[in-house]
């Protein structure tokens, strides 16, 4: 149980900058999830965390302790692999008891741990087998069970879930939540599926291309993203970005016309959530250019001005490809970006 | 439909009799080889061939009674064995070495070790028989042994090397976040992990060792220090001119140790031979 805190860490890779002059603190017990496209360093962030990588500048420092010259093997850390990582030459009772063997824990107590371990994962029925009689999903529980079973100061979860079929992820998604809230172990989980992010996050931090982009708890990076890469980033589907101008209070693109506050003008993005759009209004006039209807709701998908625009319709919705269709904004809900691509017009 | 699967079932039989075909071309020879082992001497210098042959222990006995061919063997298995187990103990370090530590040259060390392949044998065979006999080692089943296991262990090495590198970085990084150093994710995870090439290299050098004959014709000065390889090509029999029974049973204790590693292990045989040319 452990505070984790970056201090202007910076890792480059020759000349490959793979993170940026980063500034981080992780709180004790807290669930952070970074969360990028791939290459974005936050699987880099992870391993300076582990040791398995070493910055090339800055501090890090877990419980307080400044960690740059501790091995990965002495720092009390515990990680999660995407490839689960299982040590194939042994039951999944001895890969649990691996890592109390290698931290001298009594012999005496290793049965009765790990099979806490194991009951907690529910894989107690499967402690005889080897990691390759196992299903994908039996064996990240395994890994999980090997993490938890010495109780570290840290978890470490590096795209855990990204093997397993969608079902099964939805359901690990809960089992890892809750026990990291039983366990009330500080954990970063790196991941670049925003509904892991959204779900099991206590805060999210984006990153791309090695920088911070936004760090929040996932309501506040849902409504109030920092940029247009987090708002880009976020939301299935996610924002809309439509690139115009502002003048005199009213925001106008081709097709496009929407109020804006008056002190914004010159180039401007706007920005608005498929689920605050509805067919018929006055703000975006264009073509149907796709219906996808999925049951609880039908995506549909207007094109104007070369750009498509993705709205969240009523269930009942349907239209003919290539006709003309109104769409509305909820006025309440936009969102502007200036140039560089940070939020603008926030009152 | 119909036709499709006769058509099917026609290229199967025609697939059958090309591999029972192949099967026989390469087998008969051998079974051939091994009955003129058990025949009377007769049998086998007459003009027309017999193909049934007449039982016989003839060469057995000759071979048991006059012919040190215990000592043979054993030089052949000690020298053998020696060597790889040297291989291995050097070779597993290294290829580890090789595979994960990142340091300056790891590359061309890497080369270097394949290229002592490359060189002709016969062009270190004069420098070797002094350096040996410098060191009193001639005629020695252990010279042999340090030369089987020279000869081999860059190859055991690179063989290893690319198992080690095709086990996920991912088990490492595991075993040192769980607490183990290097030694430990060497002995329990890597070389429990990549067992099938490290069997699979070992039977390699044992094959090439088994084989050897320039180094062991070099050393093995007298009769004391032959192997298999050696006292094979000096043997006609005994003093009654060639004997080609005798022969070929020798020939066949020779090749059998080889045939049955090749059979144990030839699901691995072929990727251990490509992969270590390949990947690098």
């Amino acid at each position: 149980m452990a505070s984790i805190l970056l201090k202007n860490v910076v890792k480059s890779f020759g000349s490959f900058v793979g993170v940026q002059d980063m500034n981080l603190d992780v709180v004790d017990e807290e669930f952070l999830v970074l969360l990028g496209p791939s290459g974005c360093g936050k699987t880099t962030t992870m391993r300076m965390i582990a040791g398995l990588e070493h910055p090339t500048e800055g501090e890090i420092r877990i419980g307080g302790a400044l960690m740059n010259d501790i091995d990965a093997r002495d720092r009390d850390v515990a990680m999660v692999f995407q490839g689960y990582a299982l040590y194939p030459n042994m039951s999944i009772y001895e890969n649990i008891r691996f890592p109390l063997r290698m931290r001298q824990v009594p012999k005496a107590k290793h049965d009765d741990l790990i099979r806490r371990a194991a009951e907690m994962v529910e894989l107690g029925p499967f402690l005889d087998r080897k990691p390759g009689a196992l299903s994908g999903g039996q064996r990240q529980r395994a890994a999980l069970a090997r993490a938890i079973v010495r109780q570290p100061q840290v978890f470490l979860m590096d795209e855990p879930l990204s093997n397993l079929d969608a079902k099964l992820r939805a359901s690990m998604r809960v089992q890892i939540k809750h026990m990291q809230r039983e366990l009330k172990v500080t954990t970063v989980y790196v991941t670049h599926d925003q509904i892991e992010a959204m779900t099991l996050a206590d805060r999210i931090v984006i990153m791309n291309k090695g920088v911070i982009q936004q760090i929040g708890t996932p309501d506040d990076i849902y409504s109030n993203p920092a940029n247009t890469f987090v708002a880009g980033f976020i939301g299935s589907p996610p924002m809309n970005l439509i690139a115009g101008t502002a003048q005199n209070g009213t925001f106008s693109a081709a097709g496009v016309k929407v109020p804006c506050p008056a002190s914004l003008s010159g180039n401007i993005t706007l920005g608005i959530r498929p689920e605050d759009c509805q067919v018929g209004g006055d703000n975006l006039q264009g073509q149907v250019y796709g219906v996808e209807p999925t049951g609880d709701i039908t995506y549909l998908t207007v094109r104007t001005a070369n750009k498509n625009i993705e709205i969240k319709a009523g269930r009942e919705f349907r239209a003919p490809i290539d006709s003309a269709i109104a769409v509305g904004f909820d006025t309440t809900r936009l969102y502007f970006f200036g140039e560089d691509g940070n939020r603008v017009g926030v009152k | 439909m119909a036709s499709i699967r006769k058509s099917g079932g026609d290229n199967l039989l025609v697939r059958y009799i090309i591999l029972v075909s192949w099967t026989l071309v390469c087998v008969v020879p051998i079974l051939w080889f091994l009955t003129i082992g058990f025949r009377p001497r007769t049998e086998i210098i007459v003009p027309e061939p017999i193909y049934w042959p007449t039982w016989s222990l003839d060469a057995w006995r000759l071979l048991v009674s006059d012919w040190p061919i215990a000592l043979y063997l054993r030089n052949s298995v000690v020298a053998v064995a020696g060597s790889v187990v040297i291989d291995l103990v050097l070779a597993i370090p290294a290829a580890f070495a090789l595979a994960r530590y990142e340091f300056k040259g790891r590359e061309d060390i890497g080369f270097y070790i394949l290229s002592t392949r490359m060189m002709a044998p016969a062009i270190v065979a004069v420098p070797i028989f002094f350096l040996f006999r410098n060191i009193g080692l001639l005629d020695s089943v252990w010279a042999l042994m340090l030369i089987y296991a020279a000869i081999n262990l860059s190859l055991v090495t690179w063989i290893i090397r690319s198992y080690m590198l095709d086990i996920p970085k991912e088990l490492e990084d595991a075993a040192r976040t769980d607490g183990a150093g290097d030694l430990t994710i060497l002995w329990e995870i890597m070389i429990p992990a990549c067992l099938p090439g490290i069997i699979t290299a070992a039977v390699i050098a044992a094959i090439f060792a088994i084989n050897e004959f320039l180094f062991t014709l070099l050393i093995a000065s007298t009769s004391k220090a032959y192997t298999m390889s050696v006292a094979l090509a000096n043997f006609t029999g005994g003093s009654d001119g060639v004997i080609y029974n005798a022969i070929a049973l020798v020939s066949f204790i020779a090749f059998a140790p080889i045939l049955i590693l090749v059979i144990l292990i030839q699901k691995h045989l072929s990727r251990g031979l490509t992969m270590g040319a390949v990947k690098g």
